[in-house]
């Protein structure tokens, strides 16, 4: 009797599981992460017009973005994940490299973007993202104390000893970081992370990171911090307060601080980097591309392609994404036709910028940068020791994973 | 009387049966969701689990074990499982680029098409036919359309042969007999289904591509088992395996690799390297004195705090302010510690600088950033002990004391020679758990400035206030573009076997799981 119960509930409960594991077939839905918000409305609202037009619904959900990159990484394995993603350029190696982001398409229509955002998502010669929208770092200055933007960054130290000397600034320039944030300063001297193989992708045998411009830039730096002009405090958040609060005469910084400044009240203005000498090259900055990267273990990368390459990348979306987000559009004819001065500011600054490397080494190359940066602060290492220390160290943790 | 009892112990059992069957439904249902997903030693850890809860449940033979059932259950999933998982983490090559399974990587590179040079695109156009099939119209950029259906050959047929009915003005035919022609808009929501059909006859196979286009493709890769290796169909060039990835002879990669046994790599290419060992050594010097003095100063600050206002007047308000560390978020009291210490913003540094002429580099200097670091985790920990420390020192007889005054001891004899090795016997597991709490005190390092100020020619990236923790963290997942899941699973079995070896000589020194006699 007891084994006749036992065995009927035992059958019940194997059929419960396993009719329960059985996945019904339902309406597809595209799903698409992003991981700000500013674009979630515009986003949700293209999807409904795709929906309408296709009968396609597309969700779109705001992710963090390290759990885009997890699930994009280590779910691959098993396929889970979303069917689309909006990242910056920078997460697209590990990507390509793990097998998850699929090739992508435009056939003429890539005309219509900007060259560099384009190049920002090409990997091993192929585009793996729909550029959405580029963004750089510009460089700014408070026009009550210095009305004219300077040329050289000679002049601006020649600007910075008189403002401090006269007791009108603490700290001359606010420095947020000494890698990212005054990578300018690096390339106007000829400094350069990653050069470039054959196929147009960076490459670790042509490191940059010790070469001459990077230690001239490191040692302007020091030379300010030394005379004392400059606080040796390198802090993303104090530096923008000393530029907000008058306390600093520059800052370099992204569109991200603009609203902070505008707030604050202070009086800005922003421009195209300074060279190294008179008649030189400005500094270029570090381009930062975002873009939409299909998945490709999913089982809809034909349907997201649709929704990428054939509805998404018209002008009038990227019109669309533009108001309601106006950060730099990958669509040329939009960039270009940006008008406050703010925008056109960012954009002379960004003349000639080049994508940050998005080969896994780079991700070794922050926390080296960074650490070379404040031993020469720390008076425990030149300029040329910290660089080459620096180059060691990524070199060393590439040797680690091989 | 005994028919009663039989009814009642089998009602029990059907009870019994029922409970036991609900939580093995949901079990089983997790198990196979883990297996669809290809978790499989997960997966087997929980049959094994379920298998065990089953058998114990249901036989009556093994009613005494019943009881701590669960529990077994809970410390095999939640801390066995983890450890042994790590374990086996840290002898492959798990990182980046060899997340998968082989079988997966198989599959993702048998998933890829390529297109001969010279052969051409198609537009195309579907057409349906009330059993589901699919037939595709393909237009060539030049020249006359092409009917196509699933394995049978192209054809170029003309308008009135075959059920082919009039062309548009796009050259499409307007219907196709027993067919129904599908707008584009209607395609896009079954184009999956439509790219997994193969249109037209092997070898001259047509696939469709994107909304636009359809073409030849033909398969990139095949995996050769005989050969264990990849072979690519377009060029003929061999990929065979090495160290999780196909490689061709040249040296060319495939992407994705997949996951392989490393054996003990991992653990060699860190201990291995003598530039590791002497800044390793440094950072577990700071690590234990960083615990050390943070559980130290904080019980020593917690009891002068007990001490000096116990039995004050107002001293409920007083505790209840000193307790104020406690209930903010850890993150924010550091945060904002942090803030208050900047040089440039912080308002430390302009009263410092009233008062001694200088203010110190919190952030630069080590031997600041070190006294700093343990000043903000003293300040973080110290109510803890406060807390503590003045609950037990009321469980102190009053006699004692009396005694001590008649034999004429003052009040740092009653404190030294009474209270303190009283307190000390009460608090000693607690100061042990705290210290091995500290230990690890990854949070307090890494907000405070980041293991930072960063240390002079190190083999990686390492600062002087970094602890064991924080270093691994460093090394193996602060890059946001490498995550090295083996080389970090190395490091911390290292770490969990140090843990391990301090804790065992702790519960020893301390008799911390000697039965209470």
């Amino acid at each position: 009797m007891k084994k006749a119960i036992a065995g009927v509930v035992i059958v019940a409960l194997l059929c419960i599981a396993g009719a329960n594991s059985l996945v019904s077939a339902q309406d597809v839905t595209l799903t698409l992460w992003v991981y700000d918000d500013g674009r979630l409305e515009v986003l949700t609202q293209l999807g409904e017009a795709f929906e309408e037009e296709y009968g396609v619904a597309v969700s779109v959900e705001v992710v963090d973005l390290s759990e885009i990159r997890t699930s994009m990484t280590l779910g691959a394995a098993s396929g889970e994940g979303p069917d689309m993603i909006i990242i910056p350029h920078d997460n697209l190696g590990p990507l390509v490299e793990n097998g998850s982001a699929a090739v992508i398409d435009l056939g003429d229509n890539a005309e219509n973007f900007l060259p560099n955002a384009i190049d920002g998502f090409t990997y091993n010669g192929e585009l793996y993202g729909l550029p959405l929208a580029v963004e750089n770092i510009g460089f700014f200055r408070n026009t009550d104390l210095v009305p004219e933007a300077p040329a050289t960054w000679a002049e601006v130290a020649e600007i910075c000893q008189a403002l401090y000397d006269e007791g009108k600034v603490d700290s001359a320039i606010g420095f947020p970081d000494l890698t990212y944030n005054i990578y300018p300063l690096y390339t106007s001297f000829g400094g350069y992370i990653f050069g470039r193989d054959d196929t147009g992708n960076f490459t670790v045998d042509d490191f940059g990171l010790n070469n001459e411009g990077m230690v001239q830039g490191l040692t302007w730096v020091k030379s300010l911090v030394d005379a004392g002009v400059v606080s040796e405090n390198v802090d993303w958040e104090a530096s923008h307060v000393m530029f907000e609060t008058g306390r600093s005469a520059f800052i370099m910084t992204g569109p991200w601080a603009v609203n902070r400044f505008e707030t604050a009240g202070v009086p800005y203005a922003i421009s195209a980097f300074p060279a190294a000498e008179e008649g030189g090259e400005p500094g270029y900055p570090f381009l930062g591309v975002q873009g939409l990267v299909i998945n490709a273990t999913k089982e809809n990368v034909l349907l997201s392609q649709v929704f990428a390459v054939d509805f998404l990348a018209t002008e009038e979306n990227y019109q669309a994404i533009f108001d309601a987000e106006p950060r730099p559009s990958a669509w040329a004819s939009i960039f270009n036709a940006a008008e406050d001065p703010n925008t056109a500011g960012f954009n002379a600054a960004g003349v000639g910028a080049v994508p940050m490397p998005s080969i896994p080494a780079m991700g070794y190359v922050w926390d080296a940068w960074v650490d070379a940066g404040s031993l020469v602060l720390q008076d425990e290492l030149s300029p040329q020791e910290a660089l080459d220390g620096a180059v060691n160290q990524v070199l060393e943790q590439l040797e680690l994973d091989e | 009387m005994k028919t009663a009892n039989i009814k009642l112990s089998l009602f029990n059992y059907a009870l019994n049966l029922g409970v036991m069957g609900v939580i093995l439904i949901a079990i089983l249902r997790v198990i196979l969701l883990l297996y669809a997903d290809g978790l499989y030693p997960l997966a087997s850890v929980l049959s094994a689990i379920a298998v065990f809860l089953a058998i114990i449940y249901l036989r009556r033979r093994f009613t005494p074990v019943r009881w701590f059932g669960i529990g077994i259950a809970l410390a095999l999933l939640f801390t066995l499982y983890p450890i042994l998982y790590t374990f086996y983490l840290s002898t492959t090559n798990m990182k980046s680029g060899h997340l998968m399974t082989k079988q997966q990587a198989i599959n993702q590179l048998e998933d890829q098409t390529y297109l001969v040079e010279g052969d051409q695109s198609y537009g195309w156009t579907a057409f349906v036919n009330p059993g589901g099939e699919y037939a595709l119209w393909l237009m060539p950029d030049e020249g006359a359309g092409l009917l196509a259906f699933p394995g049978e050959p192209l054809e170029e047929v003309p308008p009135g042969e075959k059920g082919v009915g009039e062309l548009d003005e796009d050259r499409i035919p307007i219907s196709l007999e027993g067919y129904e022609r599908l707008p584009q808009n209607k395609t896009v929501a079954i184009i999956a289904q439509l790219g997994e059909i193969n249109f037209g006859e092997d070898p001259n196979i047509v696939r469709i591509r994107s909304l636009r286009e359809a073409a030849p493709l033909k398969q990139k890769y095949q995996y050769d088992s005989d050969l264990d290796a990849v072979v690519d169909l377009e060029t003929g060039e061999i990929y065979r395996p090495i160290d999780g990835t196909f490689t061709s002879t040249e040296g060319a990669e495939l992407a994705p690799g997949y996951i392989v046994f490393a054996g003990v790599k991992n653990f060699d290419s860190f201990l291995g390297n003598p530039g590791f060992r002497e800044p390793l050594f440094q950072i577990l010097l700071w690590n234990i004195s960083f615990a050390f003095w943070s559980v130290a100063l904080s019980f020593a600050l917690g009891l002068v705090v007990t001490l000096l206002f116990e039995g004050l007047p107002g001293s409920r308000i007083i505790r209840a302010l000193l307790i104020i560390p406690w209930p903010i978020p850890v993150l924010i009291s550091i945060l904002i510690w942090r803030s208050m210490l900047d040089p440039d913003v912080g308002f430390v540094a302009p009263v410092l600088e009233s008062i001694f002429g200088s203010s110190p580099a919190w952030f630069q200097d080590k031997n600041w950033t070190r006294i700093g670091v343990i000043m903000v985790n003293v300040w973080l920990s110290y109510p803890y002990f406060y807390v503590i420390s003045a609950g037990a020192i009321r469980s102190i007889p009053h006699e004692i004391y009396d005694a001590a005054v008649v034999d004429g001891a003052g009040p740092w004899n009653k404190f030294y020679h009474i209270s303190l090795p009283l307190l000390l016997r009460i608090l000693m597991p607690l100061l042990i758990a705290s210290f091995t709490f500290n230990f690890n005190n990854f949070n307090v390092i890494y907000i405070f400035n980041f293991g930072k100020p960063a240390m002079p020619n190190t083999v990686v990236p390492m600062g002087h206030t970094d602890i064991l923790i924080s270093f691994v963290y460093r090394l193996a997942f602060i890059t946001t573009n490498v995550t090295n899941y083996g080389l970090a699973a190395a490091i911390t079995v290292m770490l969990f076997l140090l843990i391990a070896i301090m804790v065992v000589f702790q519960a020893r020194f301390t008799n911390l799981f000697r039965e209470v006699d």
